[in-house]
């Protein structure tokens, strides 16, 4: 498979401290990444080498097949960005913001109204930027980002400080750049539920570790609804699931069934009570993708 | 190359500094006009006046004003992760460091010329009628503004390396102010970087060579401390994380 972004035991110290540690980060052309981490992960640490601002301990970093090493320069032709906090001139205004970085990309001047008028600052356009909102800065910074149409654009924590509004168009614009100019995007996140509905993929890292790492729907696989039975005799109830061809998971208190629909949930309820066992509870468990998302990074905290 | 010094020059231009460029020349014209210089029978009136104007000239404002400037031109790039963006585009970090310095020492040029039409100005107007002493004046302009070519080249790296202003400021005027002590001192006055615009702008030289200084003191002092904090600089800059 062809990867926009690939890295191979991606590693960062700083003293004795790994900030990251063999990361091995994948993503596919046209693909929406979502690069989720608690605080402190490594999240900025990563997309720094990515982006050939600061070296790699140890480890490599290819963009477009081609080594960050190497071909810095030709590499970041395609690649536009946004890292941590937004980074502006204060002096200057969005349009002259926008002017500085133009005058190096080398792109026609009315690039500069088209990404204004894609993030909404095309009214505010010509005021300095040090008397903006921390939103409004945001989203000049995503303006900058997408200047010269990158095929790969590198968003960290792009809704921080935008209000529910700003997040939705945000959503909007970003789910629009793969179908309309077919880039790839890697946005990095703490919250799950901010890159849910935009993600295809996901990358989860914690503590410099990538702990998950694929598609979406594998993730929401995980948060299917769960059946719990609590029976007179869990373990023999269980046994008696498996030997006919139902599957289940023996918890400390209950039975858990890996039902797909209702009927099949029925099937095994009436199974068990034909068996005659005594049934006391059924229940649904629900779990969020946030809470599996939580309980990924915690596990990973406590070992 | 080329691209990146115009988006360098469209900031700093944007950042309204540039009238600081007038500010060592007007001094030197008030200097100049404010002393009325003794006249010497047989001696071009200019050179009178040309001492005067050029001693704090050189000393003190073509260093701080060069110093001030290199800070001026990072400033707004450690202000709000200025650097990350622009080190994210795609340009090399040699190309930004070059660019940085050449608009810099261009801009000093700049300002030595300025400086040249203080010095004819005063002139005019306190009347003199000797002809302008052109070969020497240029001596002293050029060789002023190639003894601030190192100085400019440790201000930008020291620019680069501090976020706030006031360090490469203060580090500036610890230098800066014993020039006045130094350049008395005949063992230490030729090897003293910041003394050197002095000494190359201050017309009572040897007039056979190109500049007021020998060359050999050009090479090894100016030459010599180019080199380093060039250098310096320059690798400093391309291994810095940001
Ligand atoms: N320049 C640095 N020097 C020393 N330690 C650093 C440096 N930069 C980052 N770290 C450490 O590396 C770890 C990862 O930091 P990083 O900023 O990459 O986390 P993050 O996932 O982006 O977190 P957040 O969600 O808060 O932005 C942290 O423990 C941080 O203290
Ligand atoms: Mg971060």
């Amino acid at each position: 498979m062809e990867y926009i972004v690939e890295t191979k035991h991606l590693t960062k110290s700083f003293g004795k401290e790994k900030a990251v540690s063999n990361l091995e980060m994948k993503i596919p052309k046209g693909e929406i990444y979502g690069f989720l981490g608690p605080n402190g992960a490594g999240k900025t640490t990563t997309i720094r080498m990515l982006l050939g601002l600061m070296r790699p301990t140890s480890g490599s970093v290819q963009l477009f097949g081609k080594d960050m090493k190497n071909n810095r320069i030709e590499i970041l032709k395609n690649v536009g960005s946004l890292v941590e906090n937004p980074s502006y001139y204060p002096h200057l205004t969005a349009k002259e913001n926008l002017e500085a970085s133009r005058k190096i990309l080398n792109v026609p001047k009315k690039r500069i109204d088209e990404v204004l008028q894609q993030v909404r600052l095309h009214g505010v356009a010509n005021k300095k930027v040090k008397g903006y909102s921390l939103g409004m800065k945001q989203r000049l910074g995503i303006a900058a980002a997408m200047l010269h149409q990158p095929e790969l654009l590198i968003l960290d924590e792009p809704t921080n400080g935008l209000d529910p509004s700003g997040i939705i168009e945000m959503r909007q614009l970003i789910q629009s750049l793969p179908k309309e100019y077919g880039m790839t995007v890697l946005i990095s996140s703490h919250l799950l539920s901010e890159i849910d509905q935009m993600a295809t993929r996901v990358g989860v890292v914690s503590k410099g570790k990538m702990i998950f790492q694929d598609s979406i729907e594998t993730m929401r696989k995980f948060a299917q609804a769960s059946i719990q039975v609590k029976v007179n005799d869990n373990e023999a109830a269980w046994r008696s699931l498996l030997a006919n061809g139902q599957k289940a998971d023996l918890g400390e208190e209950s039975v858990t069934l890996q039902a797909e629909d209702d009927e099949q949930v029925a099937a095994s309820i009436r199974y068990l009570v034909q068996q005659g066992f005594s049934i006391y509870r059924v229940q649904e468990e629900k779990r969020s993708l946030e809470n599996i998302f939580l309980e990924m990074t915690k596990e990973e905290q406590a070992g | 190359m080329f691209s990146v010094i115009n988006s360098e020059w469209y900031k700093l231009r944007k950042s309204k500094v540039l009238f600081l460029l007038l500010i060592a020349p007007l001094i030197g014209l008030f200097i100049g006009i404010a002393n009325s210089s003794i006249e010497i029978e047989g001696i071009n009136a200019w050179h009178g006046k040309l001492v005067m104007m050029n001693f704090t000239y050189a000393i003190l404002f073509l260093p701080l004003i060069s110093g001030v400037l290199a800070s001026v031109i990072c400033r707004y790039e450690h202000q709000e992760g200025g650097w990350k963006q622009l080190l994210a585009l795609p340009v090399t970090r040699g190309k930004v460091f070059l660019s940085k310095y050449l608009l810099l020492i261009l801009l000093m040029l700049v300002m030595q010329l300025m400086y040249l039409v203080s010095i004819y100005l005063v002139g005019m107007i306190e009347g003199i009628t000797d002809p302008f002493p052109m070969d020497i004046v240029w001596k002293s302009i050029f060789g002023g503004w190639v003894a601030t070519l190192p100085l400019i080249a440790l201000q930008l790296w020291v620019s680069i390396a501090f976020k706030s202003f006031a360090a490469p400021f203060a580090i500036n005027v610890i230098f800066t102010l014993p020039t006045i002590l130094v350049i008395n001192s005949e063992r230490f006055g030729p090897y003293y970087p910041w003394g050197q615009p002095f000494l190359m702008m201050n017309i009572g030289g040897s007039t056979e060579d190109v500049f007021f200084v020998p060359w050999d003191q050009i090479l090894m002092v100016v030459g010599g401390s180019f080199l380093l904090f060039f250098i310096g600089g320059y690798l400093y800059f391309l291994k810095k994380a940001i």
